[in-house]
Parts: structure tokens; C-alpha cells; sequence
């Protein structure tokens, strides 16, 4: 956080973030609008919205944590498993009670893994982490594509539609409406808990844990934290993915999504939050738009490996890096100075 | 459970900075899976334009087929055969005088992929039929979005395990009945092979396959010794070789496919099992297996199945013709374990249940029609679709593997005419 004194306080930088951040959420608003006559494409964007929680919940573990979670889609994927079950065997799909039962399930895994990794005895090293997240994630994709109870290889289809009293929400401008609220609720709080002094101590802790530690912090309680926050929404996103694609199979719970979600995030830039969201709009469009064309298809996730290549070695910040300066993309904590 | 090429990851990010990692190092090795393909959500679609210029108001046919994955080498001859069936329509002044049209969206062997795309055909081309799906898991993922959120009517090509009664979703692939009923008499009575290995993948055709298959086994005096089931993508099968040599096995009865099928035939055969006088049986191959496996090691398989391209029927051969001079060399083969000659069929009925409709391709209409459909010749002989049970009567085949050099061929050991699907 070494920002240079300037003459800040009299003359403010141009700030980027809060017109990308109100810009997007015009387009978000509108588009279901510009779209009508265009199902595919309304349903597109809410797919896109439904990974866009996921890219956020991973940005608070890595972004701001310095979590490296290879386990999002596992809470994604286990939450996502429950509600189509809930749906199967319970036939019941109340959006009301099954959304937060996801979040709470996508919370619970997440302190579990957090009690075995993070608050271990002696402190945890990223690689120790990522790959006890990259083991729990596979261990839980091998595990249910040998599951018969809940379809093994097959996963789970005809998910039951999710449900709001008797109104029930198929893929189209409701449900869209329906994911950008919540990812705009999600958004703002989050945006509400980095900048706070828990934000504060997080960012402290990215940029020297020990000397964190040696305050008196109990840093990886504050990791932890962030952590089953970011399960929570990790869990959301997989329940809106299964009602939404009306399926969920062992490759949503795997490292296969979870590196999905890495993707997300680094190309449209970490601890953002606004980023990883433009990231996966860019990713999962340009797939999209793409995929019509047998040519490139093929060549896609290798173009795609090295633009990401060339992101991480030349604008570690993401495509949000272009546009934004370091410190605005780290930001101001607590109460502004009048 | 442990598959080396899952380790991947774990390889790809460990292998960063040794001692303190940087983030960088973490970074760069997550774009480096991206590179390996882990991002591969990406399948799309093409169209082929109808060959008519006449083709105002064409019929819209959406093929959803693995063209990518594993399962590809059979999605591909669907696809195939999908524009043969096309073409011929087209050429003989098409239904009712429209031309049809086909769009093509790639499953890519992953059923959270196929969702999306197969959303496509139904959302964006808005066709009026869907011909596709090879495995059972992807018809299970897929059939949602198409006939019950899609209102689409949906033709499933490919044999397998029985029990899709679903309303709007024709079967043109043979069942359970069809295959077993005369091929395991025949490896008991007639080869005296009495004790029977499953190595199965872990989904539901073969759990529901075997389920048939144990009741035939044991109605007929054999007897099973192990029914097993593995991850679809395992690769080390040493204990199950170890099981089939132990437990005296001299039939083994598989329903692993691709895959694991590769590896699981290499180690089989490998372990002398087919040299020592035992016999191997699966119900899904035929010539287009050489695209997962070399002769050798299918030399002496039978299998039981609607075609083969030994079939002695004036219609097949000249079909077989035709898809030979339009596909020449082509590995993607005209055969019934890739679902093609289903597709083929699948389609022709589509044609004629279009044409008792007078040309109304409301879904209602054409599935009323589709109910009752036949073929007076198609890909092993006539079919006919057993009204109320969405499956179709059709000829049936057994068939016995000959390897020749690095060719295989399937010697037609007896014929079954209009076998009952015995479904719904």
C-alpha cells in the first residue's frame, strides 16, 4: 500500500470503479430489454450472471485474502447437488428456503475446510491450501460420479423449477432479473465488507501476514472468515446454476469449474470484485460468440490459455488493470476524511 | 479411484516457485490448465444450408452430437449419416415439398456443456425436432431442456438401457430385450461359456443393462461372477483382470465405455483372456469401434446389434454405398454402435410421420404420427414404431468379431426379424 503522497486530499484522481461499476449495472438492467426476441441470449446472460457470483466469491478468497481456492465449485457444486435432491426427493423447490439452505450449505463446507486448513496449528502456505481445496474438490467429483443415489456419472436432470409461492421461474427475463439482484445485493456486500476495517485488516494481511500477526491479529481467523463468506456465495451461485440449467453432474463440483472460476478472475482483474464480473462476461461471451465458428472452436481454450498467459505476465491487475490505478484498485478503508 | 490424468492440477500447481510461491507462479499455472483445455466449455454450432433454392420455409432439424470428447468418434458418424438422410430427403423434393434443414450443436461429451447448446437449437434456431444424444447420460441431461422446458419433440438413436417412456421422445435404438434376449442363450447354449464377468462404467445404462442382462444370465444357467462398476475415465483395471482370471470367468460380459473402454480391452487382452479360450461380448461394438481400439484385441467379440455392414439386405448395402462414395475413407463408420444407423432411421420416420401429418409440425400432430411410423427398408431392414411404447420393432443381429490385418469385419452368425422392443 505504498501510495505516494500526492495532493490527493485538493485534487481527487479520476476515479474509474464507481462509473464501471454503474455502467455495468445500466447494461445489466437493459439488457434483458435490447435482448427480447433473442431467448438464447437473455438466458446466456443469466448463466453468465449466475458464474459471475461464483468469479466473486473466489476474487474475496484470492483477491482479497490471499486464499488460492481450487474448492469454489465444490461449494458450488455440493450446493447445487442439494437443491436438485431437495427438488427430486422432496419435490420442493421454494426459493425462498432452498436459496439460503445453499448458501448455509456452501457456508458450512466452507469453515470445514477452512477449520482443517487455515486454522491448523502452524500457519498454512498458499500452496498448502490450494492444494488441500484442489484435493477436496477432486476427492468430491470422484466421489459423486460413483454415487448411484445421486446419478453418479449421470448427475442429476429434469432439476425441479425453482419456485416463488406458486410462480415458477424458467430461464427468461424473471429469472434474469431475479440473478442480478441478488448478485447486486451480494455485490454491495461485499464491496461493504472490504472496504470496512475487516477489509482493512484483510488488505494488511496481503501485504505482510506476519507483521499482521505480530499486531495481534489472529489473521487466519480474519482468512477463515472471508473464506465461509465466499463459500456462501459460492453456494448460491450453484444453486441458481442447477434450477436454471435444470441439471447439475460430478463436473460442477470439480477442479475442472473451480480453475473456471480462477480464470474468471484473473483475466478481468482481482481484489476488484467489479472484475471478476467482467471477466467472466468476457470469457463465457467470447466462447459464445465463437463457438459458431468451427475454426476457431478448436483453437478457443489454447487462444484462451495464452491471452491468459499474456495477462498474468503483463497485467497481473486483469483487463480491470488498463483502467484502473493501483491505488483506487485497493481503495480507501472506514469512513472517508471529510 | 486414482487416475494419474486427474493429477494434472495438482502437477500444474506445485510446479510453481518451489519454496515461497508467488502468486505470479499460482497465476501462471492456472492459465497453463486453461491452455490444457480444462476451459473447454466451448461447443458450437453450424448449419448446413439446404441445397434447394426453393428452400423458403425449409423444416428445421437440430442434431445435438459429441462432435468433440470422447464419445466423439461415434458422434461424428452420426452427424454424418444425419446429412446423408438430409441430402436424400432433400433430393427426392423433401416433406411435403419443404426442404429440410439441419443445425448442428456440439454435446462435446459433457453433459454441462450439452445443456447449453442444445438450448440453442431450441431458443435461437428454433427447430422443430432433435435428433441426438449417444450416451444415456447425455439423453438424461439433455431431454429437459428439450422436451419439457423446450416443448420440442426429441429422437434418441442410440441403443440402450430401456424405461424412457417419456411423453415426446422417440427411441429408434434398440433395448435391452432386443440385445440380450438372443445373444446370451447363444454364449451359454451354443458356446457353453458359463460363468460371466460385468466390468461396467459407472452411469445408468450399465446399471440398468446389467440388471437385464443378470436375469437373462441366470434364466439360462449361467451365472455371474462379478458385477462391477468403475469411474468412466479409469485407467488401470489390473484388479479386475486379477478377478477375471481368478474367479474362472470365461465370458466377459462389458458395458465400460470410452474412456475406459481403451485401456480396459489393451489390459484384457493382455492378460491372454481371449487366447485362452474366453470371450468377450459388448453390446455396443461394431466396425466404428477401431476408433478406440486396434483389431487385435476385438478379434473374436460378438455383439448384438440392429446393423452391421456384413447385413445381407439389398437396401443396407446400397446405403452403405451411398455413405461410402459421399464419406469416402472416412473413419467415422456407418455402423449401429455409434447411434448412426438410429440417426438414420430416427430421421426417415421423422419424414414419413411428417407426411401422415400433411405437413403440420406441430409437435402434437407429429409425435401422434411418429406413435405409429414405419420404414418399409432402412439400415438393417424395415422398423416400425410399436404404437403407445416410443420404441420401434426392428431387426436384430449377432455378430462375431474378425480381425483382419488392422481391419475388423463382423461375421453375421444368425439374423432376428422384427425382434419386440419389449419397452414400456
Amino acid at each position: 500500500m505504498a501510495t505516494r503522497p500526492s495532493s490527493a486530499a485538493t485534487a481527487r484522481p479520476r476515479l474509474w470503479l464507481p462509473l464501471i461499476e454503474k455502467v455495468a449495472l445500466a447494461v445489466a438492467v437493459f439488457l434483458p430489454l435490447v435482448l427480447r426476441g433473442e431467448p438464447q441470449l437473455v438466458t446466456l446472460a443469466t448463466n453468465i450472471l449466475i458464474l459471475a457470483l461464483l468469479a466473486v466469491s473466489f476474487d474475496l478468497c484470492w483477491g482479497y485474502s490471499g486464499i488460492m481456492s481450487f474448492g469454489q465449485a465444490l461449494f458450488f457444486g455440493v450446493a447445487s447437488y442439494a437443491v436438485a435432491l431437495i427438488g427430486r426427493d422432496l419435490d420442493f423447490s421454494q426459493l425462498a428456503a432452498t436459496l439460503p439452505l445453499a448458501m448455509a450449505i456452501g457456508l458450512a463446507l466452507s469453515l470445514l475446510f477452512a477449520f482443517f486448513l487455515l486454522l491448523g496449528r502452524r500457519t498454512p502456505t498458499v500452496i498448502f491450501v490450494a492444494l488441500g481445496t484442489l484435493t477436496g474438490a477432486y476427492a468430491a467429483e470422484r466421489l459423486v460420479s460413483g454415487w448411484q443415489y445421486v446419478g453418479a456419472g449421470n448427475g442429476l436432470s429434469s432439476v425441479k423449477l425453482m419456485q416463488f409461492g406458486s410462480y415458477e421461474f424458467v430461464e427468461g427475463a424473471d429469472f434474469y432479473f431475479l440473478v442480478l439482484a441478488l448478485l447486486l445485493l451480494v455485490y454491495l456486500g461485499c464491496r461493504a465488507l472490504v472496504r470496512s476495517q475487516f477489509g482493512l485488516v484483510l488488505a494488511g494481511m496481503r501485504q505482510n501476514e506476519e507483521r499482521l500477526a505480530f499486531l495481534g491479529y489472529r489473521v487466519q481467523i480474519y482468512k477463515a472468515t472471508a473464506f465461509a463468506i465466499a463459500g456462501a456465495i459460492a453456494g448460491l451461485s450453484g444453486a441458481l446454476y442447477a434450477y436454471h440449467q435444470g441439471f447439475t453432474g460430478p463436473g460442477n463440483l470439480g477442479p475442472g469449474l473451480s480453475t473456471t472460476a480462477v480464470l474468471y478472475c484473473l483475466f478481468g482483474g482481482t481484489g476488484t470484485l467489479i472484475g471478476p464480473i467482467l471477466g467472466t462476461v468476457a470469457i463465457e461471451s467470447i466462447s459464445y460468440f465463437l463457438s459458431g465458428s468451427q475454426t476457431v472452436k478448436q483453437y478457443w481454450p489454447v487462444l484462451l490459455g495464452v491471452l491468459l498467459l499474456l495477462v498474468v505476465a503483463f497485467r497481473p491487475t486483469g483487463l480491470l488493470g488498463l483502467l484502473v490505478s493501483t491505488r483506487e484498485r485497493i481503495g480507501s478503508f472506514g469512513r472517508r476524511a471529510p | 479411484m486414482t487416475d494419474p490424468k486427474h493429477d494434472a492440477p495438482a502437477d500444474d500447481a506445485s510446479a510453481s516457485a518451489p519454496d515461497r510461491p508467488s502468486r505470479r507462479g499460482f497465476l501462471q499455472g492456472s492459465s497453463a490448465l486453461a491452455a490444457a483445455g480444462w476451459v473447454s466449455g466451448v461447443a458450437g454450432g453450424w448449419m448446413l444450408p439446404t441445397m434447394h433454392a426453393n428452400a423458403a420455409n425449409p423444416i428445421l432439424l437440430g442434431i445435438a452430437t459429441d462432435i468433440t470428447g470422447p464419445i466423439a468418434p461415434s458422434g461424428n458418424a452420426c452427424w454424418q449419416v444425419a446429412q446423408l438422410a438430409a441430402e436424400e430427403i432433400n433430393a427426392a423434393g423433401g416433406i411435403n415439398g419443404r426442404q429440410v434443414q439441419l443445425f448442428l450443436e456440439d454435446t462435446a461429451s459433457d453433459p454441462k456443456v450439452a445443456v447449453g447448446n442444445v438450448r440453442k437449437l431450441v431458443q435461437q434456431r428454433k427447430v422443430n425436432v432433435i435428433f441426438g444424444g449417444i450416451t444415456s447420460s447425455m439423453r438424461q441431461a439433455i431431454k429437459d431442456p428439450i422436451v419439457n422446458r423446450g416443448k420440442t419433440l426429441y429422437v434418441y438413436p442410440q441403443l440402450y438401457e430401456g424405461q424412457e417412456c417419456t411423453k415426446f421422445l422417440f427411441n429408434t435404438g434398440p433395448t435391452p430385450a432386443q440385445q440380450c434376449d438372443q445373444l446370451i442363450p447363444y454364449l451359454i447354449k451354443t458356446l457353453g461359456k458359463k460363468k460371466f464377468a460385468m466390468p461396467s462404467a459407472n452411469y445408468v445404462w450399465p446399471q440398468l443393462l446389467n440388471k437385464y442382462a443378470r436375469k437373462v444370465i441366470e434364466a439360462n444357467g449361467g451365472e455371474v461372477v462379478f458385477e462391477e462398476y468403475y469411474p468412466l475415465d479409469q485407467a488401470e483395471y489390473s484388479a479386475t483382470i486379477a478377478k477375471i482370471r481368478d474367479g474362472k470367468v470365461d465370458c466377459v460380459f462389458n458395458t465400460i465405455i470410452p474412456p475406459g473402454v481403451q485401456p480396459f480391452m489393451k489390459q484384457l487382452f493382455e492378460s491372454g483372456f481371449q487366447k485362452n479360450g474366453g470371450v468377450a461380448a459388448c453390446v455396443y461394438y461394431d466396425e466404428n469401434a477401431l476408433n478406440f481400439n486396434p483389431a487385435r484385441e476385438m478379434d473374436g467379440m460378438y455383439s448384438c446389434l440392429d446393423y452391421f455392414q456384413n447385413v445381407d439386405d439389398p437396401f443396407s448395402k446400397a446405403l452403405l454405398g451411398r455413405y461410402n462414395k459421399k464419406y469416402p475413407n472416412t473413419k467415422y463408420m456407418l455402423t449401429a454402435g455409434s447411434a448412426s444407423t438410429g440417426m438414420y432411421r430416427g430421421i426417415m420416420l421423422y419424414a414419413e410421420a411428417v407426411k401422415a401429418t400433411k405437413g403440420d409440425l406441430a409437435r402434437e400432430a407429429v409425435a401422434a404420427m411418429y406413435d405409429k411410423a414405419k420404414l418399409t427398408q432402412g439400415p438393417g431392414g424395415p422398423c416400425e414404431m410399436v404404437p403407445g411404447k416410443y420404441h420401434a420393432k426392428m431387426n436384430m443381429y449377432l455378430a462375431k468379431c474378425k480381425a483382419t490385418g488392422d481391419t475388423t469385419s463382423y461375421d453375421i452368425i444368425s439374423k432376428f426379424a422384427m425382434v419386440d422392443p419389449k419397452e414400456c
